[in-house]
């Protein structure tokens, strides 16, 4: 019972990977400006960083997808969604008026556009599911499952 | 007794009669096995994210570098009017005119480049029968939303160069015609002089200034000022106002060029 909670969960923060990952591909100009806006790296590295992001994030997806490695990928995009909430967090500390850009979109918007409380709690359901997955990794339908032979 | 109990008497009692060594044996060699698929499965999760990410970075920058080796295109503007670089600014229009509109414009950014497209003709229009004067205030306020930062900075700097030779109408033309993509690699500065050179601006003062930022200083200066007088600010809607660009101005106030008939509206209404 608990495989098939965990495989839901997999395949759900797989899509959540898949989705933020695909829409900043697609849009990497403004992927730059929405990293750009959270004000905290060098100009140098945040072209670097809106390069990255959004491949790390299709690779994640891509892992929890199949299951592979589902710790490991459960770890890590649970410490990325760490630096999410952080940079996100910082912005709403400072009072910068920012878009998280999570999904797409991002960078200045008017003082009184800012989701910050809605964008914290989406980021720290998704730290969950991440959780989950590092504690319990074991699921269905998993490459991981072929490997270890269990279930 | 069925077939079925045997074999699983038989499994039990294989069990049962195995050593403890080869029990031993055998649960050292599954760990094992399990030990070294651990790091296959490490081994290829740290691939795929490399993968990903060196390919991801190489991918997006040949992406975003569609501006690299271009050439400029020159669009021309066929207008005899004085142009006149006043600091930051630089002053178009014939000294009949009774009306000077300010502009406040970035090069990289959108809405202005919209601006120009929508009204520039008609401000082209009355600078020549001599109705109107332009002037156009340089602002750097997207400095850091080019990939490398800087392009704004750089374009009006550039801009206020080719005014000092009498080819700014052309370079501004050009440089809002052929605009490009926020977020992405601007034109640089070799680009600038080379387009500077096609309109005409071939002095070597115009390439040097461009390349040292002769105005860069001026430029923010006029920038931080615009940017707190409180009549060119924009208001938010929840008691927060904000300089934006385009912001056009007269007479000590910021127009609403939402209303397509502002140009006109505001020849007619009578000067004071």
């Amino acid at each position: 019972m608990l495989d098939w909670v965990g495989t839901l969960l997999r395949l759900g923060l797989a899509a959540v990977w898949l989705v933020s990952g695909w829409i900043k591909v697609s849009d990497p100009n403004q992927t730059f400006i929405a990293v750009q806006a959270y004000d905290l790296l060098p100009g140098a590295l945040v072209s670097v960083v809106a390069a990255a992001m959004p491949f790390l994030e299709l690779a994640l997806g891509l892992l929890l997808l199949v299951g592979l490695g589902t710790r490991l990928t459960a770890v890590l995009s649970g410490l990325v969604l760490l630096a999410f909430i952080g940079a996100v967090a910082q912005s709403w500390a400072r009072g910068l008026s920012i878009d998280c850009g999570c999904f797409g979109g991002g960078g200045q918007v008017a003082a009184g556009d800012t989701r910050y409380p809605q964008e914290l709690a989406r980021d720290i359901g998704f730290l969950a599911m991440a959780v989950w997955l590092a504690v319990r990794p074991r699921t269905r339908f998993s490459v991981d499952s072929r490997f270890t032979g269990t279930s | 007794m069925g077939g079925a109990e045997r074999n699983a008497r038989k499994r039990r009692q294989g069990q049962t009669g195995a050593t403890p060594a080869a029990r031993n044996a055998v649960a050292a060699a599954r760990g094992a096995k399990t030990d070294r698929n651990k790091i296959i499965i490490g081994v290829l999760v740290v691939l795929v994210i490399a993968g990903a990410v060196i390919g991801g970075v190489v991918y997006t920058n040949n992406k975003k570098n569609a501006t690299v080796g271009q050439t400029i295109p020159v669009h021309q503007v066929s207008l005899a009017v004085p142009v006149v670089r006043e600091d930051a600014a630089v002053v178009v229009g014939k000294d009949t005119a009774k009306v000077t509109v300010d502009v406040y414009e970035d090069f990289l950014c959108p809405v202005c480049a919209s601006f120009e497209d929508r009204y520039g003709p008609q401000l082209d229009q009355q600078l020549e029968a001599g109705t109107v004067k332009v002037r156009y205030h340089l602002v750097n306020m997207l400095a850091t939303r080019s990939d490398p930062e800087g392009y704004s900075t750089d374009s009006a700097n550039a801009a206020l160069l080719a005014a000092d030779e009498g080819k700014f109408l052309a370079f501004h033309k050009s440089l809002f015609a052929e605009q490009p993509e926020e977020g992405a690699r601007g034109w640089t500065k070799d680009q600038l002089v080379d387009l500077g050179r096609a309109v005409g601006a071939t002095s070597p003062a115009f390439a040097d200034g461009v390349r040292t930022g002769k105005y860069d200083q001026l430029i923010t200066e006029a920038y931080q000022k615009a940017s707190t007088t409180d009549y060119l600010l924009q208001d938010l809607g929840d008691g927060r106002k904000a300089f934006g660009t385009p912001t056009i101005a007269a007479n000590g106030t910021a127009l609403d060029i939402s209303d397509p008939k502002w140009l006109d509206n505001l020849i007619a209404a009578p000067q004071g």
